[in-house]
């Protein structure tokens, strides 16, 4: 695979200049992020491909794996306003939204935004507050903007969610039901990092933490360029019919299968994918990497032993790439 | 109801059982390869349909029985049948105590004999027919292929031995019967017939190898089967002379010019050595035995004769001792014995030198006579010599009655139609051996002939009317070299024929015309002579004293013998009666028909010309097999695969080049066959191209194909330089 990337790139003969411009963007946040978070670079990737597809994430893990501080190093690399929501059983969908405030010198009533209103909006264990509120953290996910008393009011560009929600104390969290998950581009889980990393991690952490010292390196502009540029990449028809055969797979052996949502989700980041591999085409292997991520939360197994990411698994293992 | 069973029951509601159906097939076609030679002598001797009566029959209560008759029950039936079809047939033989007939005919027959020689033919074969018949399809209904087979083929062996199976048939039966019990194997295991591809292999085999074989020049003597015209050039003498019992007609054929005889005699006659009375439709067999001779008088022939003594001294070693008919006595010849039909038969084999005397009696009976000698037949002459195939064309007939319609008694017809035959059939030697009847060919294919065909037709044509006839071989008079010597050669050797009138016996008639006949001799003669073949000529012959008068290569007596019946023309009645002349109509009409069909006869190869025959169109027989042979040559070449390897390797090396992306498309195609067949392992269907590449550890300028093929497909993005790289690469790679 390397090998023939870096065919591809002394050639160069199709390199444009904006798919050179949004690679660097990419690299150089994927490196400040790097600064502070130690191992997890396919995680960093994952997350930027959500980001460059127009999509959000959901980290899920452990509590102390660094969900919260992933989501902060990306959101500190880009010039733009950070916001972040810690829900909790209590939290209202005001407390998301934002509300209109009754102003006693106008006499009239204003709007109070809420934590929404951000170019990256971090919003720590998703799963612990009631549904209502959940869920309007979603119709902005979705459809970009939010309706309080009746005005809908949209939210700022780019704009993404980095959600994370715990694995552990089931027994107090409200679960996001599958049509409020299918929202989510990708679910990532973290995982423990390995030996060295932890060690190395631990001594960049111990005195002053580096995310205190992370700053921009890329401004909003830039980032919503290389969105745009990523969305025009080539997805060709045989890459069509293959995502269509892995969401039809997953549809015929499991209870749920993936929704044309899930299809196009996958095609997005695999543009995503395709920019960070230099490319300003898409081919099957960026939909084998992002298959994973993308998918599996979307799907709903048959037996309880199953996964969704053991159907998926399943699925890029069955069916014939081309 | 276990799963086979209702696996069968479905099969059976859903459609045909194919390996059943095809494995029965094979034994019905093993069963009536046997049951075709008898067909034909059922046919020659007549009463087919009683034969065919008897073979339903047999099919019929086999099939019926099969359920229900025990297999030991079955074997007991068909041995009772068997022993009393034979005994049945000993009923009707006449003559010998029937069960020396029995063991005679048994052995002679084993030893390579004809059975059409069996006087009694019809009731052999009616008596044999329902016993094999029965048990074949018995054995075959109960699914016991192997016995069915084994019945089927020990009938056809039995052919085999006797010489009547031709190698067609025979290798037809051996191929169905090697299919039968290849199909029958499948249809036990319960396989689809689709799997059974082998059977047709195998049978490919069978029928090619023997035919290859057959092509090589040390066995080039039997001709393969599907080789057909590769008849041994042969010389008239040695089809009629060797022929003993069974004679067959020949295609081409040629003339040995050395001497066999020196005649001393007043007369020169026809030296005739030998006559036939079954005709088979493409030969002739002569029935009944001999009895020796007790130097005592044979039988004249009835009615006015004269005596006619002739020496002959023998000059090539020879089986035959020709005599002017008809001999009444002999001298000269140890252990002689004489055949029912009068002729005499030397004892031991005569060595150059020998000399043996005869006298004969030759008929003197005239024209006149002959006219009026009636119909007055002996049966047992009428039964035997008015034979005919069933299988005669009616046409045959048709002719014969048409042409003899103004002709009122036997004479007359007998005259109008070896007339008509010298007149309207060129003589040639150079002919094809035509398919189906010898004298339907020669009458409505032929434009030309030699003195077999002539006589073949005349004596069916003459049967056809119910004028006994039969065919005879012999020799002509031969060159007279003196006034009382002449000299017999090879190439007097003659086929003629014999009609029989009641109060004078047996006359000769020969249709074949003598002129042209006598210039192929004499030119063979000199042809001879100027090559210098030794055993051309005596002492008295080919010099420079000759015997000067009438140096007539056929002697006077015989020029008119060869124009009408030998003695006629010497009688003094002669001018008396006219011969019958042939009404012109009738002549014109069918020399128009000659012409008419002398278009097909060269369309069918029995045409003369010296511009090369057609090749003949093959029998369905041979069709058959031939379509067997190649459906499993398509088959066996298909499994082999050597097509898909052949194709593989051409498409792996060589590109034909279109537009950009289709070259691209292709070249990475022929990378990855050549990589996964040649080198690595083939891409897994769930692998990408990139994973695949890596996997392999592939070449660089794999990966360069690969990664131009990536962005021609998933980015539509190709130029031609790159199919040119793309394809240069890969040509690289593979050659």
């Amino acid at each position: 695979m390397a090998t023939m990337t870096d065919t591809d790139t002394s050639q160069g003969r199709q390199t444009e200049p904006a798919l050179r411009e949004a690679n660097r963007v990419v690299t150089q946040v994927i490196e400040n992020v790097e600064e502070v978070i130690v191992g997890h670079h396919a995680e960093i990737e994952h997350v930027l491909t959500a980001m460059l597809g127009r999509g959000h994430v959901l980290l899920e893990d452990v509590p102390g794996v660094g969900k919260t501080m992933l989501a902060r190093a990306i959101a500190a690399s880009f010039e733009g306003t950070f916001k972040r929501v810690q829900f909790t059983p209590d939290l209202l969908p005001t407390d998301v939204t934002g509300v209109n405030v009754y102003n006693q010198q106008s006499e009239t009533f204003e709007f109070q935004p809420g934590p929404i209103f951000g170019n990256v909006v971090l919003g720590d264990e998703i799963n612990r507050a009631p549904p209502k509120t959940q869920s309007a953290l979603l119709e902005a996910m979705e459809e970009g903007q939010v309706t309080v008393d009746g005005t809908t009011r949209t939210v700022p560009k780019p704009f993404t969610v980095i959600a994370t929600q715990n694995t552990v104390e089931q027994n107090r969290t409200y679960d996001l039901p599958m049509a409020e998950l299918d929202r989510f581009t990708k679910k990532i889980h973290l995982g423990y990092p390995d030996q060295v990393e932890e060690a190395e991690m631990l001594g960049r952490v111990v005195g002053r933490h580096p995310i205190e010292d992370l700053t921009s390196v890329t401004t909003l502009e830039e980032f919503q360029r290389a969105r745009d540029t990523v969305a025009d990449f080539d997805v060709e028809q045989p890459l069509r019919d293959y995502a269509t055969r892995l969401a039809r797979y997953t549809r015929e052996h499991a209870q749920l299968g993936v929704s044309p949502r899930g299809s196009l989700a996958l095609l997005r980041a695999s543009q995503g994918r395709a920019l960070l591999d230099g490319r300003d085409y898409v081919v099957p292997d960026d939909l084998r990497t992002e298959a994973a991520s993308v998918l599996a939360h979307r799907v709903r197994p048959d037996s309880a032993e199953q996964t969704g990411r053991d159907v998926v698994r399943a699925a890029l293992d069955s069916v014939p790439v081309e | 109801m276990t799963l086979v069973e209702r696996v069968r029951e479905n099969r059976a509601v859903a459609a045909v059982d194919w390996p059943r159906a095809t494995a029965l097939f094979a034994v019905l076609v093993t069963l009536g390869a046997a049951l075709q030679v008898m067909y034909h002598f059922i046919d020659v001797v007549g009463l087919p349909l009683a034969f065919l009566a008897i073979v339903a029959v047999s099919l019929v209560a086999a099939t019926a029985l099969a359920r229900v008759l025990p297999a030991w029950t079955a074997v007991v039936v068909a041995v009772v049948l068997l022993a009393l079809g034979l005994g049945w047939y000993l009923t009707q033989i006449t003559g010998n105590p029937p069960w020396i007939a029995l063991v005679a005919d048994a052995l002679s027959l084993l030893g390579g004999r004809s059975l059409l020689r069996i006087s009694n033919v019809r009731a052999w074969v009616l008596g044999v027919t329902p016993g094999p018949v029965f048990l074949t399809w018995y054995f075959a209904l109960r699914r016991w292929y192997t016995p069915a087979v084994a019945v089927a083929g020990g009938t056809l062996t039995f052919f085999v031995l006797t010489g009547d199976a031709d190698v067609v048939t025979t290798l037809t039966g051996v191929v169905a019967g090697a299919a039968a019990l290849g199909l029958g194997d499948f249809e036990r295991r319960d396989e689809p017939i689709a799997r059974a591809e082998t059977v047709l292999v195998v049978a490919a085999v069978m029928i090619v190898v023997p035919s290859a074989i057959s092509v090589v020049p040390a066995t080039a003597g039997a001709a393969g089967p599907l080789a057909p015209g590769l008849d041994r050039a042969a010389t008239v003498e040695a089809n009629l002379m060797d022929a003993e019992e069974d004679l067959a007609v020949q295609g081409a054929i040629s003339l040995s010019p050395q001497v066999r005889f020196t005649v001393s005699s007043d007369e020169g006659d026809y030296w005739r050595v030998g006559s036939y009375d079954r005709y088979t439709g493409d030969g002739w067999v002569r029935t009944g035995g001999t009895s020796e001779y007790r130097h005592g008088r044979l039988d004249s022939p009835p009615g006015p004769s004269r005596t006619v003594d002739q020496t002959f001294r023998v000059e090539t070693r020879s089986n035959v001792a020709p005599a002017a008919w008809k001999p009444v006595r002999v001298a000269g010849l140890p252990g002689a014995s004489v055949r029912n039909d009068g002729s005499v038969v030397p004892g031991e084999t005569l060595e150059e030198g020998d000399s043996y005397r005869v006298r004969s009696e030759v008929s003197d009976a005239s024209p006149r006579q002959l006219d009026q000698a009636g119909t007055n037949y002996p049966g047992a002459i009428q039964s035997r010599y008015t034979q005919l195939p069933d299988s005669t064309p009616e046409r045959v007939g048709d002719r014969a009655a048409r042409l003899t319609a103004d002709a009122e008694t036997p004479y007359q017809r007998a005259r109008v139609v070896e007339q008509w035959l010298q007149n309207n059939r060129n003589y040639s030697l150079n002919v094809d051996r035509p398919r189906g009847d010898v004298a339907d060919a020669f009458l409505f294919e032929m434009d030309a002939g030699y003195c077999t065909y002539y006589a073949t037709t005349m004596v069916t044509m003459l049967r056809s009317q119910d004028v006994p006839a039969r065919f005879v071989t012999g020799y002509t008079a031969g060159e007279r070299v003196d006034e009382d010597r002449r000299v017999v050669r090879g190439l007097n050797a003659h086929a003629w024929v014999e009609v029989y009138f009641p109060r004078y016996g047996w006359v000769t008639f020969d249709p074949t015309p003598g002129g042209p006949r006598e210039a192929v001799r004499e030119r063979t003669v000199q042809q001879a002579r100027e090559n210098e073949v030794t055993a051309v000529d005596t002492t008295d012959t080919g010099g420079t004293e000759e015997w000067t008068p009438t140096d007539t290569q056929t002697p006077e007596p015989l020029t008119t013998a060869a124009e009408g019946s030998s003695n006629v023309s010497a009688d003094a009645d002669s001018d008396t009666i006219e011969s019958p002349t042939l009404p012109a109509g009738i002549i014109t009409q069918d020399l128009d028909g000659v012409n008419a069909t002398g278009v097909n006869a060269t369309g069918t190869g029995a045409g003369t010309g010296d511009d090369g025959p057609l090749p003949r169109m093959p029998t369905r027989q041979q069709f058959a097999l031939v379509l067997v042979a190649a459906l499993g040559a398509a088959v066996g070449v298909r499994r082999s695969g050597v097509p898909e390897r052949a194709y593989r390797a051409l498409w792996l090396r060589y590109q034909p080049r279109s537009d950009p992306a289709t070259d691209v498309e292709r070249a990475f195609q022929r990378l990855q066959y050549y990589l996964g067949e040649h080198h690595y392992r083939p891409r897994w269907d769930d692998e990408t191209v990139r994973e695949y590449v890596d996997a392999i550890d592939a070449d660089p300028r794999a990966r360069r194909v690969a990664a131009i093929r990536e962005r021609a497909r998933y980015r539509g993005d190709v130029s031609e330089a790159d199919a040119d790289e793309a394809v240069r690469l890969v040509n690289e790679l593979v050659r």
